[in-house]
């Protein structure tokens, strides 16, 4: 990228002091991103995983003729994770933040990295967000898929795995895309709890020369850049993932040969 | 006498306030195949559904060789890989294709082998006419063949008895036919069968015993020739005289 920038000793207009910073700076916007990629790929990936835990657990239906300890148990897990849910979706993630690194910090004498906060923090926003789109992706399945597996003897959980699971993971594809997105740009909130991503990196450079505007206009760019690409890429994904829309006879059982 | 497979004994099943099964006997031998007739809302779908654990019944209990099928949900699955259901919306899984349908609950459930599962599941749809669409997906295939596919896939976990809930109503005029046939070579077969239908001709020239339910009540439970020459009830009666006017 170095090389592609022409070298300004004297800068005048914004752009040339964008070049100049981006130049200057280089390393560190590039660490920059390296983060913010870092964070958001691993605190999505995760928090999905997590989503769709939370999702399934809030999809459970106690059933009447269950053990007594199976039913408590059962209770407790779902008011958890609802508890869970209203938590992170009703508080804004830079409070999620604070909350979250400086209360691990006081409560457990546990020094996080800021960047392991920031992936933690990522994760549960986005498990809490995941696990409604879940609920909503089950809920699009209709429910004769469920029952004709359960007619044939297979149980709930199998069922969920084998046949429910598959065709809303497939429906909610665009809505993952979406976080994942979002999450990407999200990642700038976790500079208060000094997270060096992206938007710390701008707000450090800018500082060095008073000049707030070109630096982060240089970080505005990347984002984009970064948002466009991967936008190409879950479109590509979504595509591919519809699958054939035909089929090949199987000749060898045609019975009139 | 033939062995009683499935008792179901004084069942209600109510929603809310409202009554749709009021105090059902019904024993079902070895090789039987009952229809169940009787008016749209008369209890016949619900009766099929509490038989096969879908419904939880508001009271009374179904018995499965003499012993009752309790509500704990090892219990239920293991019941109900005995007893298969055909559903009116085919309940094809629509992620997978036909070979797939007719293999993931012999392989998941019954725990074959691969090579296994795939011979019962070909063997099947051979019978049912469908083998050669084994890698279409249920979305291109016609009602008639979904249903054939459907029945293929309850049979490939040997079912004791195989219940079908109205497995024509979805269907063309053109493919009423198709299925209607392999439900009779099925018949032939001596595989027990309960069938709700509004296939009037079809119950009484397959059944052995036709059933006729009305607001949730067992109202006629004879055989088809007397049912339909000789009905005892007037419910019945009226029942079919309009079936067979209409």
């Amino acid at each position: 990228m170095a090389v592609i920038l022409p070298s300004i000793d004297n800068p005048g207009t914004s752009i040339e002091w964008m070049i100049f910073l981006a130049r200057k700076y280089m390393s560190m916007f590039l660490e920059g991103t390296k983060l913010t990629l870092y964070i958001a790929v691993t605190g999505t990936l995760l928090g999905f995983v997590l989503g769709y835990i939370i999702g399934i657990i809030q999809d459970i239906k106690i059933s009447p003729g269950d053990s007594a300890v199976k039913k408590i148990f059962l209770r407790i897990l779902k008011v958890a994770a609802a508890v869970y849910v209203e938590a992170f979706r009703d508080t804004p993630m830079i409070v999620q933040a604070m909350v979250v690194y400086f209360g691990v910090q006081q409560f457990t004498g546990i020094n996080m990295s800021p960047a392991f906060a920031g992936i933690l923090v990522t994760v549960l926003n986005t498990g809490a967000y995941m696990s409604e789109t879940v609920r909503g992706g089950i809920g699009s399945i209709d429910v004769g898929q469920r029952e004709g597996a359960w007619a044939m003897g297979m149980s709930p959980m199998k069922t969920m795995l084998y046949i429910v699971l598959p065709q809303a993971f497939k429906n909610i594809i665009p809505e993952m895309a979406n976080t994942f997105l979002t999450n990407l740009k999200m990642t700038s909130v976790l500079n208060v709890i000094a997270v060096q991503e992206l938007f710390m990196a701008a707000k450090t450079v800018g500082g060095n020369y008073y000049k707030y505007f070109e630096s982060y206009l240089v970080i505005a760019l990347i984002y984009f850049v970064l948002c466009f690409v991967f936008n190409r890429i879950f479109i590509r994904m979504e595509k591919r993932l519809a699958g054939r829309s035909d089929y090949v006879l199987a000749v060898e059982y045609m019975d009139n040969q | 006498m033939e062995e009683t497979i499935i008792s179901v004994q004084n069942l209600s099943k109510a929603f809310g306030d409202h009554e749709v099964l009021r105090k059902i006997d019904i024993d079902v031998k070895a090789g039987e195949i009952i229809c169940i007739v009787g008016s749209s809302g008369s209890g016949k779908s619900t009766l099929l559904r509490c038989i096969n654990k879908l419904e939880r019944q508001t009271s009374g209990k179904i018995m499965y060789h003499g012993s009752e099928v309790k509500d704990v949900q090892k219990e239920i699955n293991r019941y109900r890989s005995k007893v298969g259901m055909v559903f009116q919306s085919f309940n094809l899984f629509n992620n997978k294709t036909v070979l797939e349908n007719c293999m993931l609950c012999t392989r998941k459930v019954l725990h074959l082998t691969k090579q296994e599962a795939f011979d019962r599941a070909i063997t099947h749809l051979k019978a049912v006419g469908m083998a050669p669409y084994i890698h279409a997906k249920p979305a291109q295939l016609s009602g008639g063949q979904k249903q054939r596919v459907a029945i293929a896939r309850s049979l490939c976990m040997n079912p004791e008895v195989l219940l079908f809930d109205e497995p024509t109503s979805a269907l063309d005029p053109e493919m009423v036919g198709e299925v209607l046939n392999v439900m009779k070579e099925l018949a032939a077969t001596g595989l027990t069968m309960i069938i709700v239908t509004h296939e009037m001709a079809f119950a009484r020239d397959v059944s052995t015993r036709t059933i006729f339910m009305d607001r949730g009540y067992v109202a006629e439970d004879a055989t088809p020739q007397e049912l339909f020459t000789n009905p005892k009830n007037p419910r019945t009666r009226e029942f079919l005289s309009r079936y067979l006017a209409g």
